[in-house]
């Protein structure tokens, strides 16, 4: 059991969590990952560190408010709550090397995860610019950032009327690539990291290709384990199948089989929509 | 005066659910015995000596069968103080009846040299030890037992660390526990139990019994700590600083996979991936419990062994058309006779002699079909004395929209690379202490035999930590003489 020590809504559907979890805080790394499971019914859901104390033994989840089980986490869980399960670290660590100029981009939620990462290379000696591609409201840690690294870029926009998830995911895919497009054209960098949908990875990528720029992805397979027991999360990588929680999370954009990935991530995308639903209507009280 | 019995032949048979009834839920199927049925079926033991007893030879762990047997016969008009009796016997070599008497292959191990077997059936020895622990179990004895002993034990103020909360870990740690050191285990998991929590499935072993068996284990003080996945969290390295010796019960988690093309489309799961879906996270009980999982209308398993039999019988539950391929024939099936057969009860069809060369999949990456090419048995055998088998050039397309891959298991990788750990082709190496390369790291079950079974891990577990003792009674000799 792990006592939630802090929560907080950093912005529309970000939750914070700071979490006593010492087992973890003392190994993590930036690039690992964590498997969470908040309920007794509950799944297990992989969630990454954002931040740590090792001496104090705490690490900081944020979750974007997506489905079911986030939701019911941001609805029931309070401070002094405890989680049930927290796993880890999982994964490999992402690669901490001096590169020179690095740009770092964070898909909608996918910001999360740039952060330890994007503060490491900085700290190693980078010089790391941070873009992030989300709906205005919905720009978070742009303090932390602005600290951490030489410069912090959001690049927002307006949700229209009528738009859903699709529309809107389609929309940080086609502004994602836009800008990675100016930034590369305008300057020289020498890597390219990317967290965030499997779909907007993909756009981005494409754009990053063209310059032939290196290329890291953290992918988002769907996960149960998390310790390479099941195969769940397996992956296309240069030909050879990969489990992402062992192998990865982090690979080489090239080597990646996208259109795969792609398919994975949304095979239960309907059960997903049915717990959803189910959950909305039991808070209605249907 | 040894009492003079009538040979009776035949076994009390157990009362099990229909097949028509079962095959729509996920409740155990054999129901066992009563009091009334376990004593008639004892009775039959002809009670051989227990220096001769071929039984307890058969059994890993040495269980005196004759002897637990004994007591139900001879406390028969007490019903409570013959179970207690017989679970002393039992406990003394076996921490875990209620889940052996389920799942272990009786026919190969203790019921395969049962002398009653000359002259008719052998006796019921895996349902007579699941009755003790079971009534046991409901009528509070075994807590009785527990009460008692615990206050015995002499603690020996050395600590141990298990790592891997499956049958060899929880084994090990029993018999630690009982003689007195402080252990602890690390499980990767939410729940500890390993294969029996996430590989086999409710109607064979339901969890609620796992669970109070390991709870057993807790009050004889064992501790266990849960999301800890050694290799990550922390390493063997680290854990030698802390404890005096150190036990590897990682078991062999790491599915394998077909080399084929399409492996990757959707609806293809490997059974770890399907099996800890339903048992350990009771995707059959969505949406109340959150975990998804997908079944559809017509499920191919490939494999023919005890996790392909799971596999298929769980996908069954869901309303699916299930058919098991197989590359070799009927007769090298590596699957339990009473599993192979409770599967054809339950409508499962099984194809002979095909072996799996493509996944065809639709134009939204779902698989659709399987391309199956025709094999053929050779005269010569292989290493484990199955027929070799060759492809005849024919080819086969099944139609399938859910494919469970049950070809076997490699140990888990992150264990495995522990640095100055001796690995053979994925395996652990460990002498004949079940020492490992690392001085004080022993190692057993899964870990060290690639996918074996629930019996042989609990009997390295209960190997190991009769070598752990001894090694630690020398270091603590050592201590006191220096």
């Amino acid at each position: 059991m792990y006592r939630i020590l802090e929560k907080k809504e950093l912005a529309p559907k970000h939750i914070m969590y700071r979490i006593e979890a010492p087992h973890v805080a003392r190994k993590v790394q930036p690039g690992q990952f964590v498997i969470v499971r908040a309920f007794p019914n509950g799944e297990r859901i992989p969630l990454t560190p954002v931040m740590w104390d090792r001496e104090e033994g705490w690490i900081v989840l944020i979750t974007f408010v997506r489905g079911k089980t986030t939701m019911r986490m941001a609805n029931e869980l309070k401070p002094g709550d405890s989680i049930l399960n927290v796993a880890g670290p999982l994964g490999n660590p992402a690669p901490i090397e001096k590169f020179g100029r690095v740009l770092a981009v964070g898909l909608s939620a996918g910001i999360v995860e740039v952060f330890p990462i994007a503060k490491a290379l900085q700290e190693a000696g980078n010089d790391v610019t941070t873009l992030h591609v989300a709906p205005a409201p919905m720009a978070i840690l742009k303090d932390e950032f602005t600290e951490s690294v030489s410069r912090h870029i959001f690049e927002g926009f307006e949700i229209q009327e009528g738009w859903g998830t699709k529309e809107i995911v389609a929309e940080i895919a086609r502004r994602g690539a836009e800008k990675v497009k100016e930034l590369l054209s305008e300057e020289n960098f020498d890597f390219v990291l990317t967290v965030g949908p499997a779909g907007a990875q993909k756009a981005v990528f494409n754009v990053v290709k063209e310059f032939g720029i290196p290329m890291h992805a953290d992918l988002h397979p769907i996960m149960v384990d998390g310790t390479g027991m099941c195969g769940s999360c397996r992956v296309t990588v240069g030909g050879e199948v990969k489990f992402a929680c062992i192998d990865g999370p982090g690979f080489d954009a090239y080597k990646v089989d996208w259109d795969e990935l792609i398919h994975r991530v949304g095979f239960y995308t309907d059960l997903e929509k049915r717990a959803l639903e189910e959950y909305l209507k039991s808070l209605r009280g249907e | 005066m040894a009492v003079r019995r009538k040979l009776i032949k035949e076994r009390v048979p157990t009362p099990e659910r229909p097949a028509e009834e079962r095959i729509h839920d996920f409740k155990e199927v054999n129901l066992g015995y009563t009091f009334e049925l376990a004593v008639k079926e004892a009775e039959r033991c002809l009670q051989c000596p227990a220096n001769y007893a071929p039984c307890i030879k058969g059994c890993p762990v040495h269980i005196n069968i004759p002897g637990f047997i004994g007591k139900l016969v001879e406390y028969r008009d007490d019903p409570d103080k013959a179970v207690k009796e017989a679970l002393k016997v039992i406990w003394a070599c076996n921490s875990l009846p209620a889940t052996t008497g389920r799942v272990c292959p009786q026919e190969d191990q203790c019921e395969m040299n049962c002398v009653m077997g000359k002259v008719g059936d052998k006796i019921n020895i895996g349902k007579l030890e699941r009755f003790v622990a079971d009534y046991a179990r409901e009528k509070g004895i075994d807590e009785e037992l527990l009460f008692e002993m615990v206050p015995k034990i002499e603690k020996k103020g050395q600590k141990v660390a298990i790592i891997g909360a499956g049958p060899a870990g929880l084994t090990a740690a029993g018999e630690l526990a009982k003689l007195g050191y402080d252990v602890t285990i690390y499980e990767a998991l939410h729940e500890p139990g390993g294969v029996l929590m996430y590989g086999i499935p409710e109607f064979r072993l339901p969890k609620s019994i796992v669970e109070s068996e390991i709870d057993k284990l807790r009050k004889l003080g064992v501790k266990i700590l849960t999301d800890h996945i050694v290799g990550k969290t922390v390493t063997i390295e680290e854990l030698l600083e802390e404890y005096d010796a150190v036990f590897i019960g990682s078991g062999a988690g790491t599915p394998r996979l077909i080399n084929a093309p399409g492996i990757n489309l959707n609806g293809i799961y490997t059974a770890n991936e399907f099996l800890t879906r339903v048992n350990l996270m009771k995707a059959y009980l969505f949406p109340e419990y959150d975990t998804p999982v997908k079944v559809g209308k017509r499920v191919i398993v490939i494999g023919a062994g005890n996790t392909a039999m799971d596999a298929a019988r769980s996908a069954r539950r869901f309303g699916a058309e299930v058919i098991i391929a197989y590359r070799r024939g009927e007769e090298d099936v590596s699957a339990r006779i009473e599993e192979v057969e409770h599967a054809k009860e339950e409508g499962i069809k099984f194809e002979y002699f095909i072996n799996p060369v493509e996944f065809i999949g639709d134009e939204n990456g779902n698989v659709k079909a399987v391309k199956f090419e025709k094999m053929k048995p050779l005269d010569e055998r292989d290493k484990r004395g199955k027929r070799k088998i060759v492809g005849t050039g024919e080819y086969v397309t099944i139609e399938a929209d859910t494919v469970i891959i049950a070809i076997g298991k490699h140990p888990n990788r992150l264990i495995i690379n522990t640095p100055g750990l001796k690995v053979e082709r994925g395996r652990i190496v460990v002498d004949e202490n079940m020492m490992t390369s690392i001085p004080g790291v022993f190692a057993g079950g899964d870990a060290i035999r690639g996918e074996a079974t629930v019996i042989l891990a609990m009997g390295d577990g209960r190997r190991a930590a009769k070598a752990i003792h001894e090694y630690l009674t020398k270091k603590r000799e050592g201590k006191e003489n220096a």
